[in-house]
């Protein structure tokens, strides 16, 4: 009660007040009034996209990202404002072993996890399965039509979870985008623990703690989330980009000519192509290491992190960075401006 | 709780009161309460979604069967009271006494020999017993005998031997029944014997009661026979046994039909329970509100199948419902899934009013399907209104098809011998190359063997290539367009008239088959250039349309009211209509005339009547160009072709195109007649008032310059797909293939810019919100309805527009059409497994085959070829009058039974039946005049007679109507052929010459000569006789080939007999026969007899005699001729007294006479019958003859009652009906007159 008290004290500012959140609010809603004035010509279509049994889980997802992104900032708040407070009182941070929530007199010093944390994760679980009982009576499998192997679907679309990585069939070669990608995304998911220099953040949430980490991680799921949501609600028929909002028409035609970037500097000669193409990759390597360096330096705390830290761990990580969170946005980009990069790096085995 | 030292010492740090945990303190008990309750509450939905939810079908079989044995109690009650009434009749309660009573007589007997047999039972108890112990153990002995060493069979022997003697006690009960037993000491032998009698007493009497019960239970047999036929529906107990079944026995279970051969699993029957219930169930029966009520969705989904019929053929064992229907058929979750009404289900339920498209998945080498009315139209309207000149889908347009792939086969051929021929050179001329050694003269041997093979495979080859060309030529003379030709437009057409005819052909014609192009017509079509495409059109037609020396027209006008008479009764109106749109009568298979005479030069439509298959000249398809005059005179050959003989191009010997590719017949009319006609038509419309009528406007259309872009457009257009246009002759069909439209995947179908509006539902023409159209039978609707919708909108080059004309079609026929489409899915796309469609390889085939040609020609315009099936003609106003009735042409639908095959193909090939020149054919149907010796001479000077002179009424129709010679001279325009011989009709002397030589059989019908209504000659190539003919014998169920059953000769005094039969009073055969004597025939209405023996089956002939009605209702033979006596027919009337010692069969007596009946014993009856040659005095009239009441109602009844005096009442009405044709006769010998 006291720490929700608190929240409202820290709105307090008046509801006229202009903040910078307020203003980016303002500017959202006014956008997308604007968007459905302009753009939003077809409810139906959306409806018929939001509302495939297919896509629920994707529908629910965006509330539900939004959801616990905004409890799990809530919580990191209240315990960085607890660190806080206890790195100022030594002698409370002696007796109080709790980490999770604001100490208040009276309140015990530990809880155990039997029954205190069992009791709420059998509960959590019995509402799972609540929510998986009602979801699999009332939804069915969509299964759609047998299938005619003279005749693919428009558009042929995999199942929501898929659909990111079918984007990504769009910015890279397949063997690439189906494998090499995904392939370097589960690894780099493996190997964060072990290039994780930082022992604070355990068992609780904060954010002061570990900013760097955190927004390394948001980083790479929105990017994700992102690629699905176009896969899911923008790319229509012939995978063509359709706004939401916009009717599916089967007989639009767009025309993109795709250009390697080479071509853009007239260089014809295959080796030239794959020198030019493998310096401007090393460029971008050099570069994006330098810009994360850079995020990895930025404050005391991120400094001392980083002494904390080997070469071969600062590699690696600067390697998936690069790799999977900067050059997938950069290529994202660069395909889809007006310029149309198909390939940056093309050689006679591999393009990129 | 968790309170600790340390936490007090804390509280003490702070002044705020000590907080109560949250984490400690709570209870999350009630969460976890609330929780497991909504938990154990989805745990019920879930069970009860398993057991229901996903389960809709029980709650139908449990509304079925509440509702349906509702509905059986409903009706128990009434079946109970009209069993009970007929119980109560009288004919029951006599058939149900003397079932007693035969019953009563032999009870006695009965009890008693079931009281013996009881007492044998008994006796057969006591003795079975021990002879089956003795027996079993003997048996064990003799087989431990052969399998024992030869030294102990000996000893078992003796061991058996004994066994046999060993005695066995048996209570033996006494014969009287008394149930005294005696002790009786029996060995096996004894016992096997006593066992044997026993059994053979017992089956004894066992036979004896069957003979006894055998008249009772026939008796009984019979009153409940009667009780079957004359309850309505079930009786109690089968309704009460229903109720059982479906309340106390019934299955609440999912219903399936596997087919696996077929590959069909089916559970349509789930839901639809009451589909295969013997009762008729309709959906007010099983309404919730009880029976009678207003129905609601379950009750219209339980109805019985509306056709028990088709239910029996196609058992729904076999097909399931799906198949037929479409649907998903293993879907049980729901209507809309069971009913394939998902998005992406590629078979959906057909709606009702497309339901037969169903049909079309099976049977879509049938032409005409029984039963299937809305198929069937939109078969008739893919081929008649030219949808088929575009698209090709198979089945439809054989010949074509069927002549590209034979003279594929020729080149092939003709490849494969030329390698034969190489082939046994070289082996030849190795044979001179190998050593003289034995192994080098074994190879000389097998070398000089292969090359004779070979040249023995030529010949065969050669044969093969000879028919592959015979049936080539058929088939190009099979092949038919479906409009005009429009080689010779400058003889046929107004020139003024082409270009409006383009513009919209709608507007002159209501309802033509002619589709509006209306890229050409400016109102569509947005575009500058229609007006100019059009000129270029018509310029090319113009300029393209005969070449030659054009005739002088002709415009000496014929007899109009004749004309109308003829129009009106030979038969044109079963395909051709007159009249305004909204009025007109006649049939809809061939254009409306009522404004031929503003279109069309009036000399070509009298030729075109005359005969409308010469072409003006002829083409060849290897040249690829008409033939000419001028290549016949460089040949130095006379320039004669015809349809018969001269079909040769004398270029290079291919067959030629002689024929013009229509399907109309032709009437062998004379050339008056046929004026007459044109006459008439011309009459119509008041020929110039139209408003096109201006030349001066057209001068363009001999500008050579418009001719290049007018070929352009024509192909473009395709127009040569049902028009024969000069350079469009292999021109290939410019739409696109049907055969499998209707499995197109609905993405396939372009809905361009309708896409949207197609799947909301948004009509595309008041743009009003409705049903989703995103289907096929949307799209199909919508693009029959206007072809333009899925074009409009889209950016393109004219010629790259969809060139789809707009077709006439009423709303009905658009339904059609779209059912025909829906069901072309082709064997990959069809809901039904592949093995299970019609396909036939017997006599069916022959029937499948035999519709496409009955419906190529419009058969069914004249006659009745299905049971049921009414022709155009019988609704004509003309024939409900009951005189014209009878003028109808013969019901067909029994022909095959009725006609020997040989006969049916010469009289299709000449329904004349004359010879070559016209003559009624020697050895054929001369017998309808006489011998030729003898009457060949009197025919001569008769034909003489009325042509030299001017004819009397009644002589001049009877010699037409009898020998055929004065009309030939009339209509032939020489029977010789020649020029010399061509009549002074101002007609262009080239074209009389050669082409009009002869019309053989002119002016006369073979078989029944009395009738108005004339059966044409349809030049039918050898191909579609043979299909003809198979097709009639099939439907019939008759052998083939058919050979003659040999009949009893006639004796002496039986002919005596049959001749007394013949002229009684009782039935005067020769009163309506027709014997060839013209006095006689005059009033004559009935085929002669003298044809009979050729033309009719011996056996159909007898059912015939006995009962015509049964046969062809409504005709005027008399029925009841003969009445049953024993075994045997009689006559049925006064028999004469020479019949007393008869005691054979009367009617098949007649048969035999009339089948050996020679012309001799024929002239000896017609001199003794009392034909009836009296008739009104002769009164001319151009009007169809007023009934005759006296004869309307004799017609009516058709019966025995008739059997007396209906020949004579009928008389006058002949003899005006033939009068009011005599003036016709005599201005065409007036004009003939040189």
């Amino acid at each position: 009660m006291a720490s929700s008290a608190e929240t409202l004290k820290m709105g307090k500012g008046g509801l006229f007040k202009l903040t910078t959140g307020k203003i980016i609010l303002i500017a959202l809603v006014l956008l997308l009034v604007l968007y459905v004035l302009f753009v939003v010509d077809d409810w139906h279509q959306l409806w018929i996209i939001a509302s495939a049994p297919d896509n629920v889980p994707i529908v629910a997802m965006i509330p539900l990202v939004v959801f616990f992104t905004w409890l799990g900032v809530k919580q990191a708040r209240e315990h960085d404002e607890l660190i806080e407070r206890l790195e100022k009182d030594p002698q409370l941070a002696k007796t109080h072993h709790r980490k999770a929530l604001p100490w208040r007199p009276g309140w015990a010093r530990e809880i155990h996890v039997w029954p205190y944390l069992v009791r709420v994760e059998f509960l959590a679980a019995l509402i799972v399965t609540v929510i998986l009982f009602v979801w699999s009576i009332t939804l069915n499998a969509p299964l759609e039509e047998p299938s005619n192997p003279n005749l693919t679907m428009n558009p042929s679309k995999a199942p929501w979870y898929f659909l990111g990585l079918q984007e990504m069939l769009v910015y890279f070669d397949p063997w690439i985008a189906g494998v090499l990608m995904p392939g370097l995304l589960i690894v780099g998911l493996m190997v964060f623990p072990y290039v994780d220099s930082n022992p604070l953040g355990n068992g609780y949430y904060t954010w002061k703690q570990r900013k760097f980490s955190i927004g390394m991680f948001y980083w790479g799921f929105f990017m994700w989330i992102v690629l699905i949501i176009i896969g899911t609600f923008i790319r229509g028929p012939g995978w063509i980009w359709f706004w939401p909002g916009q009717s599916w028409d089967h007989n639009a035609v767009v025309y993109d000519r795709n250009v390697d970037l080479h071509e853009y500097f007239g260089i014809t000669n295959v080796w030239l192509k794959a020198i030019f193409g493998a310096v401007v990759v090393g460029v971008f390597y050099v570069l994006g290491g330098m810009f994360f360096h850079w995020l990895m330096t930025r404050t005391e705390f991120d400094r001392k992190l980083l002494a904390r830290t080997s070469l071969l761990q600062y590699l690696t990580f600067q390697f998936f960075a690069i790799t999977v969170l900067l050059a997938l946005p950069v290529k994202l980009i660069l395909r889809l401006l007006p310029i149309h990069i198909k390939y940056v790096w093309v050689t006679p085995w591999f393009n990129v | 709780m968790a309170d600790t030292p340390e936490s007090g010492a804390i509280v003490k740090r702070e002044d705020d009161a000590p907080e109560r945990d949250p984490i400690v303190s709570r209870s999350t008990s009630g969460w976890m309460l609330v929780s497991a309750l909504i938990l154990i509450g989805t745990l019920a939905w879930a069970l009860y979604d398993e057991a229901y939810g996903q389960r809709p079908w029980k709650r139908a079989q449990q509304e079925f069967v509440a509702r349906y044995t509702r509905y059986l109690r409903s009706i128990r009650s009434n079946a109970g009271k009209s069993e009970t009434e007929v119980k109560d009749s009288a004919e029951y309660q006599t058939l149900a006494e003397e079932a007693k009573a035969a019953e009563e007589k032999v009870a006695d007997q009965l009890k008693e020999n079931t009281g013996k047999i009881r007492i044998i039972d008994s006796q057969l108890a006591a003795v079975t017993d021990p002879f089956q112990n003795a027996r079993g153990r003997i048996t064990v002995a003799n087989y431990q005998i052969e399998t024992a060493s030869d030294s102990r069979k000996e000893k078992l022997r003796q061991k058996v031997a004994q066994m046999k003697e060993e005695k066995s006690t048996v209570y033996l009960p006494a014969d009287d029944g008394s149930g005294k037993t005696a002790k009786q000491e029996l060995n096996f032998t004894d016992l096997q014997t006593l066992y044997n009698k026993l059994k053979i007493d017992k089956a004894e009497l066992l036979d004896k009661n069957g003979q006894l019960l055998k008249e009772p239970t026939e008796l009984r047999k019979k009153r409940d026979e009667y009780l079957k036929n004359h309850m309505i529906g079930l009786t109690p107990e089968q309704i009460t046994s229903l109720i059982n079944k479906y309340e106390k026995g019934f299955d609440y279970s999912i219903k399936q039909v596997n087919a696996a051969g077929g590959g069909v699993v089916d559970r349509c029957e789930t839901c639809h329970l009451g589909v295969r219930e013997p009762l008729t169930i309709k959906a007010s029966d099983l309404s919730p509100d009880g029976p009678g009520k207003k129905a609601d969705e379950w009750a219209r989904a339980f109805v019985s199948h509306p056709s028990k019929e088709l239910l029996t053929i196609h058992s729904p064992d076999k097909f399931g419902c799906a198949g037929c229907h479409g649907g998903n058929g293993r879907a049980t979750t729901s209507v809309e899934k069971g009913h394939g009404r998902n998005r992406f289900w590629l078979h959906p339920l057909y709606e009702k009013e497309n339901m037969e498209a169903g049909c079309q998945q099976c049977h879509t080498q049938d032409r005409v399907l029984q039963g299937a009315t809305t198929l069937n139209l939109g078969k008739d309207l893919f081929q008649n209104r030219g949808c088929v000149g575009c698209h090709r889908s198979a089945g439809f347009d054989r010949e074509s098809d069927a002549l590209a792939s034979a003279r594929q086969q020729i080149i092939q051929l003709e490849e494969t011998m030329r390698a034969n021929d190489r082939e046994a050179r070289q082996a030849k001329e190795a044979v001179s190359g190998v050593t003289d050694d034995e192994e080098g003269n074994a190879e000389a041997a097998r070398l000089s063997a292969r090359a004779g093979q070979l040249t023995v495979a030529n010949s065969l080859v050669a044969a093969q290539i000879d028919q592959l060309n015979i049936q080539a030529r058929y088939l190009m003379q099979d092949q038919k367009k479906v409009g005009p030709n429009l080689k010779d437009v400058r003889l046929k057409l107004v020139k003024e008239w082409i270009p409006e005819w383009l513009k919209n052909p709608q507007a002159f014609r209501p309802g033509t088959k002619m589709p509006t192009f209306w890229r050409l017509s400016a109102d569509k079509s947005h575009d500058a250039r229609a007006e100019d495409d059009r000129k270029a059109i018509a310029a090319y037609l113009w300029q393209e349309g005969f070449d030659g020396k054009m005739p002088s027209q002709d415009r000496a006008k014929g007899d109009a009211a004749k004309g109308k008479q003829l129009f009106e009764t030979v038969g044109c109106m079963a395909c051709h209509s007159i009249g305004d749109p909204d009025s007109q009568t006649g049939g809809t298979f061939a254009a409306n005339l009522q404004r031929v005479g503003e279109k069309a030069n009036f000399d070509y439509i009298v030729r075109w009547i005359y005969n409308p298959r010469l072409r003006w000249q002829p083409y060849c398809p290897k040249e690829k160009k008409d033939i000419t005059r001028e290549d016949y005179r460089a040949k130095n050959l006379a320039y004669i072709y015809d349809t018969e003989q001269f079909s040769t191009c004398p270029n290079d010997g291919a067959e030629l195109q002689v024929q013009n590719m229509t399907v109309m017949p032709n009437f062998r009319l004379t050339m008056d007649e046929a004026r007459d006609i044109a006459s008439y038509l011309f009459s119509l419309s008041g020929s110039g008032s139209s408003s096109f009528r201006d030349p001066a406007a057209t001068t363009y259309m001999d500008d050579a310059n418009l001719k290049e872009r007018g070929r352009a457009l024509i192909k473009q257009y395709g127009c040569a797909g049902c028009h024969e246009i000069r350079g469009f002759e292999d021109e290939q069909r410019i739409g696109k293939e049907l055969t499998t439209e209707g499995s197109t995947p609905i993405e396939r179908l372009d809905f361009a810019l309708m896409t949207q509006k197609a799947e909301k539902g948004i009509d595309p023409e008041t743009g009003k919100r409705g049903e989703e159209w995103y289907d096929h039978k949307g799209f199909f609707e919508h693009k029959l309805e206007s072809p333009w919708i899925y074009d409009e909108g889209k950016e393109k080059e004219p010629q790259d527009r969809l060139r789809m004309p707009e077709p006439y079609l009423t709303p009905e026929w658009k339904t059609a059409l779209t059912t025909f489409l829906m069901g072309s899915v082709g064997a990959e796309g069809s809901n039904v497994p592949a093995s299970l469609f019609y396909r036939p390889d017997d006599q069916r085939k022959a029937v499948q085959d035999g519709w496409w040609v009955v419906k190529k020609y419009n058969c069914m315009g004249c006659h009745s070829i299905q049971v049921g099936q009414r022709s155009v003609l019988m609704d004509l106003p003309l024939y409900q009058n009951p005189d014209w009735k009878e003028q109808l042409p013969p019901n067909l639908t029994s022909e095959g039974a009725r006609v020997d095959p040989n006969w049916l193909l010469g009289f299709l090939h000449n329904p004349s039946l004359s010879d070559a020149q016209g003559q009624a054919e020697p050895g054929r149907s001369d017998r309808t005049v006489g011998t030729p010796a003898a009457e060949g001479g009197a025919n001569q000077t008769q034909a003489a007679t009325p042509a030299a002179s001017s004819p009397s009424n009644g002589a001049q129709g009877g010699a037409q109507q009898n020998n055929n010679q004065p009309a030939n001279g009339a209509g032939g325009g020489g029977s010789g052929g020649n020029a010399a011989a061509v009549p002074a009709t101002a007609t262009d002397a080239i074209l009389m010459s050669e082409q009009f030589r002869r019309q053989p059989g002119a002016d006369r019908n073979g078989v029944r000569v009395y009738l108005r209504a004339r059966m044409p000659t349809f030049n039918f190539s050898p191909n579609e006789l043979r299909i003809l003919v198979r097709f009639f014998m099939a439907v019939s169920s008759q052998q083939e080939p058919y050979i003659h059953e040999p009949l009893e000769p006639i004796k002496e005094e039986e002919k005596t007999l049959a001749r007394a039969l013949f002229t009684s009073e009782g039935a005067p055969c020769l009163k309506c026969h027709i014997t060839g004597d013209p006095n006689h025939d005059k009033t004559a209405s009935a085929p002669n007899f003298l044809l009979a023996s050729e033309r009719l089956k011996p056996k159909w002939t007898y059912r015939w005699l006995l009962d015509p009605q049964q046969i062809s209702p409504g005709t005027a033979m008399p029925s009841g001729l003969f009445k049953k006596e024993g075994d045997r027919m009689v006559f049925n009337g006064q028999t004469p007294e020479a019949f007393n010692n008869y005691h054979r069969d009367h009617a098949e007596l007649l048969v035999r006479y009339i089948f050996q009946l020679t012309p001799d014993e024929q002239r000896r009856l017609t001199s003794g019958s009392p034909a009836a040659t009296s008739g009104s005095p002769p009164a001319p009239t151009a009007q169809p003859p007023p009934p005759s009441t006296a004869h309307a109602r004799g017609a009516k009844r058709g019966s025995a009652t008739r059997l007396n005096g209906h020949a004579p009442a009928r008389a006058p009405v002949k003899e005006r009906a033939r009068r009011a044709r005599s003036p016709g006769h005599a201005s065409a010998a007036r004009v003939r007159r040189p």
